[in-house]
């Protein structure tokens, strides 16, 4: 193409008043060798550009968005990210760390439960008879003990009765 | 809609997020993430899709807003500049990216980082995608003569840059 229509395209294009047929022109033009040397710069320019639109994505990244998306056909695909599964992970943590503290803390103020004190159940069996029988004796101590205030009950009770009969007979 | 008619309809434009999403935030393992959850998203709300006119804008324009959701929490963090992340990811580029770069068509490269933002999406959209004007304002919510003023200051800036190689031989 002849190089003066050439620079007219070229100034049409530095004020961004060409149509895309003719900037393709120029892309064409630029594509050849025989560029003049006052033009080199310009023609980098255009190769940059061409350049630029063989830039793609690999063939990996549509099968793993179609796994994505497959997975989820049904509902909603929520992007997980590294940062969003960090996070999440973090919360996790966070409040499981809590979980086992106040746990601690449970533990520190009241008293463990009771455990297993013998290994052998007859000799558990014994010592369990003998605290019975201690209480049991207590026990006997304590109802003959009680046995002596019902003299007072009785007493208290005759008092009273002697009371009323003279009452009466006034 | 089901996952065939999705993958027909939705798959053809990865390539065409992925590279507005590595224009946007310099890194191609954070773009391909985009990516990812654009379809996601647009999966998640297939039942919309026969409203949509334009499937290719919408998807673009989600590419765009999740992209700067990114750039905003990054930049709460401290980072590297776009410009120089973008060295970054061209020194370590994987192999599907690995197409052969001259110096000078990294310098390039480097000149679209370095754009403000607006303008930076504008001359990709429209240089390396070969979007229309209208098209252009669907997808980053702007008015025709707003996309034009973008793409006169984008391509100005760059052509300066370039006289400057020229000149100098840069």
């Amino acid at each position: 193409m002849d190089s003066n229509i050439i620079e007219q395209l070229l100034e049409k294009y530095w004020m961004a008043e060409t149509s895309l047929e003719e900037e393709q022109q120029l892309r064409d033009f630029f594509q050849s060798k025989d560029v003049p040397e006052s033009m080199k710069a310009t023609a980098e320019m255009f190769r940059f550009f061409d350049s630029e639109k063989n830039k793609s994505l690999n063939e990996n990244f549509e099968s793993t968005v179609t796994k994505q998306l497959r997975q989820r056909q049904g509902g909603k695909v929520i992007s997980m990210s590294f940062t969003n599964i960090a996070r999440i992970a973090a919360g996790i943590l966070v409040v499981v760390a809590a979980g086992y503290f106040i746990r601690q803390e449970v533990r520190k103020s009241y008293p463990q439960e009771l455990q297993d004190t013998y290994s052998d159940p007859q000799m558990a069996f014994e010592e369990t008879k003998k605290a019975l029988m201690m209480i049991s004796n207590s026990f006997g101590k304590a109802r003959h003990e009680a046995g002596k205030m019902k003299v007072f009950n009785d007493a208290e009770k005759k008092i009273q009765n002697k009371d009323q009969e003279e009452k009466v007979t006034i | 809609m089901n996952l065939e008619t999705f993958q027909n309809r939705v798959f053809p434009v990865k390539n065409k997020l992925f590279r507005f999403a590595f224009r946007l935030l310099g890194s191609s393992d954070e773009a391909k993430d985009v990516v990812q959850e654009v379809f996601i998203k647009v999966w998640n709300g297939r039942d919309q899709l026969d409203e949509i006119q334009n499937m290719e804008a919408w998807c673009m324009r989600i590419t765009k807003n999740l992209s700067l959701d990114r750039l905003r929490q990054q930049s709460r963090r401290p980072t590297d500049s776009l410009e120089k992340g973008f060295h970054v990811q061209n020194e370590t580029l994987s192999p599907y990216e690995n197409t052969e770069i001259s110096e000078s068509m990294k310098r390039i490269g480097e000149m679209m980082a370095g754009l403000p933002e607006k303008q930076r999406q504008v001359m990709h959209l429209r240089d390396i995608e070969g979007y229309s004007y209208n098209e252009i304002g669907e997808i980053l919510e702007l008015d025709l003569s707003q996309v034009k003023v973008y793409l006169f200051r984008a391509r100005n800036s760059v052509r300066e840059k370039l006289l400057k190689i020229n000149s100098y031989g840069l």
